[in-house]
């Protein structure tokens, strides 16, 4: 079997593969030509993918002797130019963490797949979570930001992880794509075009060495990326740096770098955000998801309004940095909230503090298995009924 | 709400169970339908329960979760514990005589079939999950039978086409002539 | 027969003005060391648009902001890991890993062994100073026994790694060592590394006189490097590597040389192979 089955990704193929499988697929259709990984359930099928499809595209795939070797290898290769991409799971996740970090703060764009499963520590190998939430915008130490995207579907993660890829090329930042155990191993019919997609390139470094800083941000907060062999030889650091790229410990060159290194996400929100409303201009109570808690959530949203109860759904696609005005714009008629989530409460307490007085509530499942829209629907209805 | 068909292999690890999901979940859309296919099973790659699911729609699935069975197909004691909640009334219920040979009471329509059975008569317990998916597609008429066939040929090494494609027919030819289970 | 001078050789041709005065403490010995690896490059006549250089944590990290070429200083212990990805992704580029015997046998010792293994295409310099001086003086992998250090006040219990015996078991195609005594024969050293087609193991021994030479009272830094003088056994590496830990008469120059296939050009083969096959 081929592993770049044309007939997968042509216009109007319906086709059934699992979203680890579309994860791939997406890669190689955004540009993906280099990938570094080590073995983790339930992760590993987009590895497999990708040994057998990089090659047949003259990318490289190489298995590391462990999780941080792979993701330094994955910035190495984009350090070198190369569209570059890792993927692993909640003990893994954690493992990477310091040099998701460095690439941040160096401006590396990579991409970090993180498949949830059931934690603290090994957790449950082959059950899902949605455990990571926090950790995808807080693991590494120090103040950074991160794209965090969070698809719900088969479908849905291969085109995702074409965005992601091109998020990180456009805005020089690591993207993480976070998504549960089931949809990662789930298999649907999909109808996949990808065949088109003209991907985003890098700012690269052009004119004159001598008028050329590695960390000047220009008129987007973006600064060009040198390539190795164009001729600018600069240095690259994860000690903080100023405008030329070299270490700095001086307040105002650090202050100035850290500040535009934020601007750099909050300036290209409209390029960032992607949210979902369903039903939700009329929805007194609106239910806020992400994952396979959210397509739990879409078929209680209609079981609800099939007993007339005016329930709606609020989707995060882009995580982080969290869609804020979206959300209050969804919530604006509604009187409560519900959020169910594979976890003790990570997304709930988004929700509160962005809407600070809104009634929120919760439903938490951490046993390994995902939230029956059952069980959503009759907490969904009871709120709408004001109970 | 659309049409939606919820259906199950449970047995487990290594019977080949998401395989068996995967074919019919392919016969199914090369047919025009929608499926979702997941399963649950244990960190050890043999042994342990394991469960292939299948939702299967005329249009996009949106939980893709299996939460109200249509058919199911046991293929491990095992697997009761877990299944037997999901079950609809009226749904269909295929077990295998050795490996499955006491079913709990219930309205549903049960068939106590020698899957395994057949499977070694053929020559190889391991396609006791292509019986079982004969004896399925037979009894529940999800799935048209050339598709079915299509599917199996499609998946299946050639140096097992043979081999599998008796199982599949030879999964037909129990659920003719069925052995109703006993209530125990 | 060596020659001590090189006309056609200035070392500042191949530095980064802008960052002198370079932060090393008087006597330290990885300036030499990072002179030996530039005069290796100007022998060699790299083109240094085309070369990378990777370095780690540690007074030997901080060297590649020295060096005008493609630099990159990198997380604690992981040069080689990030190295590995960019000569995977670019074998256009001659990529140099600096590290030290902390960053590179300690936090990053499992990189060193696999990379050894592998057999990238890769030189890696190991600057051997024996201690953690960048953090202040602590333990290393490579600390001598009985040696104090701040972590080690009753005098150091652990054996020490031979790093070239460690890389020669872990299957390195090239390894050499030498002292920094020996400009000359440390920049033949390293050129033969640069040379290599997989993956080289270069390492310098290397002193810290203002923190480890003084906690032990070993002078100053010309004493320092006298005694590894008259510590090396400047011969060919004969003896079975029957030990990981490192003896007194230590062997230099080089250690281990074979030809394994390289690991890029190996894989890039096999899947252009696979291509006119499956087409």
């Amino acid at each position: 079997m081929n592993a770049i089955d044309p007939t997968l990704t042509g216009k109007n193929a319906v086709k059934l593969i699992s979203g680890n499988h579309a994860c791939a697929l997406g890669a190689i259709a955004a540009g993906c030509r280099f990938f570094a990984g080590y073995p983790i359930t339930p992760s590993s099928e987009i590895a497999e993918r990708l040994a057998r499809s990089l090659p047949e595209v003259d990318g490289v795939f190489v298995q590391m002797e462990d999780e941080i070797a792979s993701i330094a290898a994955v910035i190495g290769a984009s350090m070198g130019g190369v569209k570059a991409m890792t993927a692993t799971s909640g003990p893994g996740f954690s493992l990477k963490q310091e040099n998701i970090g460095y690439a941040a703060g160096a401006e590396i764009p990579c991409v970090i797949v993180n498949v949830m499963r059931g934690g603290p520590s090994t957790g449950m190998p082959t059950r899902p979570s949605q455990a990571d939430i926090m950790q995808a915008r807080w693991g590494s130490h120090g103040d950074y930001p991160i794209i965090v995207l969070t698809p719900a579907s088969v479908s849905e993660i291969y085109s995702e992880t074409i965005r992601a890829f091109d998020l990180a090329e456009q805005c020089r930042t690591p993207v993480v794509l976070l998504y549960d155990q089931v949809i990662a191993q789930l298999s649907e019919t999909v109808a996949l075009d990808g065949a088109g997609h003209a991907s985003a390139t890098r700012k690269w470094a052009s004119g004159p060495r001598a008028d050329y800083k590695p960390y000047d941000g220009g008129s987007d907060a973006i600064p060009a990326m040198a390539k190795p062999g164009d001729g600018y030889r600069t240095h690259t650091t994860g000690l903080t740096h100023g405008e030329d790229g070299f270490p700095t410990q001086n307040p105002e060159a650090v202050t100035r770098n850290l500040s535009r290194l934020f601007s750099k996400l909050e300036r290209h929100r409209d390029l960032i955000d992607s949210s979902e409303a369903l039903h939700c201009d009329d929805a007194d109570v609106v239910i806020v998801a992400i994952g396979i808690s959210a397509r739990a959530a879409t078929r209680a949203v209609e079981q609800c309004r099939a007993q007339g109860a005016r329930v709606g759904l609020f989707r995060p696609i882009t995580f982080w940095p969290f869609p804020e005005m979206q959300l209050r714009q969804a919530t604006a008629n509604a009187r409560a909230v519900l959020v169910p989530e594979m976890n003790t409460g990570q997304l709930r307490l988004v929700v509160e503090r962005v809407l600070a007085g809104m009634p929120v509530e919760g439903i938490h499942l951490f046993s390994g298995e995902a939230i029956a829209p059952s069980d959503i629907a009759a907490r969904a209805t009871a709120l709408a009924r004001g109970a | 709400m659309n049409t939606r068909i919820e259906l199950r292999l449970g047995g487990t690890g290594g019977q080949g169970l998401i395989l068996s999901a995967k074919i019919l979940a392919d016969a199914l859309a090369a047919g025009g339908q929608r499926v979702a296919q997941s399963q649950t099973y244990e960190p050890t790659s043999r042994g342990g329960y394991c469960n292939a699911d299948l939702v299967i729609s005329d249009t996009e699935v949106d939980f893709p979760i299996t939460t109200a069975l249509d058919h199911l197909v046991l293929l491990d004691r095992l697997a009761i514990k877990p299944s037997w909640p999901l079950l609809k009334p009226g749904a269909l219920v295929i077990a295998d005589t050795r490996l499955c040979p006491e079913l709990p009471v219930g309205d549903y329509r049960r068939y106590h079939l020698p899957l395994s059975r057949t499977a070694l008569q053929l020559g190889s317990e391991r396609v006791t999950n292509i019986v079982a998916l004969g004896a399925l597609v037979a009894l529940s008429g999800i799935c048209d039978r050339k598709r079915i066939e299509q599917a199996v040929r499609a998946e299946t090494p050639r140096g097992f086409l043979d081999l599998n494609m008796d199982a599949l027919k030879a999964g037909y030819s129990v659920a003719a002539a069925p052995v109703a289970a006993v209530a125990s | 027969m060596y020659i001590e001078t090189a006309a056609d050789f200035d070392v500042t041709d191949y530095l980064r003005k802008e960052m002198m005065p370079h932060f090393l403490c008087p006597g330290c010995g990885h300036g030499i060391a990072l002179r030996a690896l530039l005069w290796a490059i100007h022998d060699l006549g790299l083109d240094r648009d085309k070369l990378a250089v990777v370095s780690g944590i540690g007074c030997a990290g901080r060297l590649s902001a020295y060096i005008d070429a493609n630099t990159f200083h990198v997380t604690h212990g992981r040069p080689l890991a990030y190295a590995t990805g960019l000569a995977l992704a670019r074998p256009d580029l001659h990529v140099v890993v600096i590290t030290g015997d902390g960053d590179c046998l300690a936090i990053g010792g499992n990189h060193l062994i696999h990379a050894c293994r592998r057999n990238l295409k890769l030189t890696c310099l190991m600057l051997n100073n024996e201690v953690y001086g960048m953090t202040g003086g602590q333990v290393s992998p490579t600390t001598s026994e009985t040696r104090l250090t701040t972590t080690t006040p009753l005098g150091n219990q652990e054996p020490h790694f031979d790093a070239c015996a460690l890389a020669t078991a872990a299957g390195a195609g090239f390894v050499g060592r030498e002292v920094t005594h020996h400009v000359p024969k440390l920049k033949e050293l390293i050129k033969a590394g640069l040379e290599h087609p997989g993956f080289a193991f270069v390492e310098v021994l290397s002193d810290c006189t203002e923190i480890f030479g003084r906690k032990n009272d070993m002078g100053s830094s010309s004493d320092m490097m006298m005694r590894q003088k008259s510590e090396i056994r400047p011969s060919a590496y004969l003896d079975t590597v029957d030990t990981p830990f490192r003896s007194n008469a230590l062997p230099t120059g080089v250690l281990t040389r074979n030809d394994r296939p390289e690991y890029g050009a190996a894989y890039r083969q096999a899947a252009s192979a696979r291509a006119g096959t499956s087409s």
